[in-house]
């Protein structure tokens, strides 16, 4: 054989192997989409998973990072296509999703309705985790501040808005809050200061009541509050980039306090990220903003019957309690159905309420809003 | 000079147009991938949908970045954080380079293997090591506290944050790229300079840089094209705002579902990468000619 030949021969061969392998779903396998972080999939790795398998022999869980919603939103774009044209999706569960974001998907009955789904465990989900019939919340979290015990005393410490503005003013430099669209801790902060701004009525903002004006209206003495916090920030007026990032610099005893999620803080805790003096307190007058994650189940996926049961899985006590223990979140279902032992031991986070901030035009509007008006009032050089 | 090539003068045997094929993979993917999304993306930005559902032409999107104070304060970011990495990164890496060019130690060795390094590291494990390191209370700053000394100021969440963080990522492909221009210089051309007694600095000006300048020219349009376009770390280690291009692109596509507006900061982002993009191409056609 020539070389010439050769090389021919091989590369039409290496192509050969590249080309995409056709693959469908498998019988039994239940493909669940995350777009939650990586503790939450190590959570269902480690803790759903095995137990879901014993539970029900012959179904398995493949689970796949989906990156963040936009990711899985494809994911779920092209499974509204293999809808119209009869196919597979390859696809059956959405963790963390809202189903709202493909368009037509709900309309055109792409995700499963829970109230008609039988679910046994359906009447156990907590009433103001109730989103629409298409998303089940199966856990919840809420952004608290945590804080360094050993710099700043419990007994001390801001349970108001008005306190936690007086004491970020008289310790510059040891407050930071993260950018609002680089994770919701410091978003929600940013969505507090928004409610204090509007006398603390989080039922003005409402998923279609954004207008211009309102926005305008609404979110410009926002901006002025957090305007006037800016210089007492850390280094006058910086912003991290993510959960992961205020967290670490809360470790390095750069910041005394930060806004987190509770999951997150509590999980960093328990592995040592965070050390063991972290306090958390949430405010008094009106928490942190927070929210139920919620999963949709394909109504064409191949396993469909199987990723119903999954979904009655997560809701049983079992998992439920997991969620406090294991991923340190809250439970989708009410303080009622969790043993009563646990519900002791987590008494003091138990939110009565949980504040909530409608997504869609708002949120942009508040992404956009707050680069504009907030980010850039601190010169990055001084 | 060898004899004039025999090859072509053979009895012409049947050209089959292998190469061409090889080439043509990268030639239809490189128009697939690249060419054809700029000529829609310039197209996209320039209709506009009119009410009545129509579209027609206009440079709206064009003229609202460029008289966004926003925008432009992003733009000029990029391109300040760029120019700065340009010369830090010529600064570093020449030195470096021509230690390796005129070291016989052993110790070359390893100064080689320590620049390639960087290489090797992801750039959003470099990003949060430097929070580590260079971040407030980090290693420097436990360093001088523990001889009495005062706390840096970090440059963590500042506009140097990414412009240490890209010097250190584009090392490895600086320094390759020079050392491979410093090939050029015959050892013969450095003694007969010396012998008529030319000094270092002589050396350096009249005889290594003018053969050099190419791989210097192509060296820094390859930084320049990264850096300009870079995401994670400008995203981890740069201020809030003003944002450069790749993080904002990002956001205005992802989070303030601006598609228009985002293709819009992608073609002005491409027409200032294009000019260092030409660059390297009329020194490679230069070098082709010579």
């Amino acid at each position: 054989m020539k070389r010439r030949d050769f090389i021919l021969a091989t590369g039409v061969a290496a192509g050969a192997l590249m080309l995409p392998r056709m693959s469908f779903a498998a019988e039994g396998v239940i493909d669940v989409y995350f777009t939650s972080d990586q503790n939450v999939i190590d959570f269902w790795t480690n803790t759903v998973k095995p137990k879901f398998e014993a539970a029900n022999a012959g179904i398995t869980l493949n689970l796949v990072d989906g990156g963040d919603s936009a990711g899985v939103s494809a994911i779920a774009d092209r499974a509204l296509a293999a809808l119209a044209g009869g196919s597979d999706p390859q696809a059956d569960l959405f963790e963390g999703f809202d189903s709202r974001v493909t368009v037509d998907g709900i309309a055109k009955g792409l995700y499963v309705d829970f109230e008609k789904a039988g679910l046994s465990n359906y009447s156990k989900i907590n009433p103001l985790a109730f989103d629409i019939p298409t998303n089940l919340p199966y856990r919840g979290s809420q952004v608290l501040l945590a804080y360094d015990t050993t710099k700043l005393d419990p007994a001390n410490v801001p349970k108001t808005w008005a306190d936690l503005v007086a004491w970020i003013k008289a310790n510059p430099g040891q407050f930071i809050y993260n950018r609002p669209n680089k994770g919701g801790s410091g978003g929600n902060f940013v969505r507090r200061a928004i409610f204090e701004a509007n006398g603390n009525d989080p039922t003005k903002f409402s998923v279609d009541n954004y207008t211009a004006e309102a926005g305008d209206a609404m979110l410009n003495p926002a901006w002025a509050i957090l305007n006037d916090l800016a210089p007492s920030l850390f280094d006058g007026g910086a912003y991290t980039s993510g959960n992961t990032q205020s967290i670490q610099l809360l470790s390095q005893s750069a910041v005394t306090m930060i806004p987190a999620w509770s999951d997150q803080t509590l999980s960093a805790i328990a592995q040592g990220a965070l050390p063991e003096t972290t306090g958390l307190v949430q405010l008094q007058d009106l928490g942190l903003p927070g929210g139920f994650t919620k999963l949709a189940v394909l109504s064409n996926g191949a396993n469909k019957d199987a990723a119903l049961k999954l979904a009655d899985f997560l809701l049983t006590e079992e998992i439920q309690s997991a969620v406090l223990t294991e991923l340190g979140g809250y439970p989708g279902v009410s303080w009622d159905n969790i043993s009563a032992e646990l519900r002791e031991k987590f008494a003091d986070i138990i939110p009565t309420t949980i504040p909530t901030f409608p997504g869609g035009d708002w949120e942009k509007a508040v992404n956009d809003g707050w680069y504009r008006a907030v980010a850039p009032n601190v010169d990055p050089a001084s | 000079m060898t004899a004039p090539d025999q090859i072509g003068s053979v009895t012409p045997v049947r050209r089959r147009p292998y190469g061409l094929l090889l080439v043509a993979t990268p030639v239809l993917l490189v128009a697939w991938l690249v060419i054809w999304p700029i000529i829609s993306a310039v197209i996209q930005t320039a209709f506009v949908t009119t009410p009545d559902g129509g579209s027609a032409v206009s440079l709206e999107t064009y003229s609202f970045f460029f008289s966004d104070g926003y925008s432009l304060s992003n733009l000029s970011m990029t391109l300040w954080t760029t120019g700065v990495c340009a010369a830090l990164l010529l600064v570093v890496c020449l030195p470096i380079a021509l230690y390796l060019r005129f070291s016989d130690s052993k110790v070359a060795a390893y100064v080689q293997g320590l620049a390639i390094f960087p290489m090797f590291v992801p750039s959003i494990i470099l990003s949060f090591a430097f929070i580590r390191v260079l971040g407030p209370n980090g290693t420097v700053d436990l360093l001088l506290n523990s001889v009495g000394l005062p706390h840096i100021r970090s440059p963590y969440l500042t506009p140097w944050g990414p412009v240490i963080g890209l010097v250190w990522d584009n090392i490895p492909l600086t320094v390759l790229i020079l050392l491979s221009g410093l090939g050029n210089v015959s050892n013969q051309a450095v003694e007969a300079a010396r012998d008529v007694g030319a000094g270092k600095l002589a050396l350096l000006w009249h005889i290594i840089l003018p053969r050099i300048s190419n791989s210097i020219l192509v060296a820094i349009s390859f930084a320049v094209l990264g850096i300009f376009s870079a995401f994670t770390l400008p995203y981890i280690l740069g201020p809030a705002a003003p944002e450069m291009m790749g993080p904002f692109m990002q956001r205005t596509f992802r989070e303030l579902l601006e598609p228009k507006t985002a293709i819009t900061q992608a073609v002005v982002t491409f027409g200032f990468c294009i000019v260092f993009g030409l660059f390297y191409v009329r020194s490679v056609a230069k070098n082709r000619a010579a």
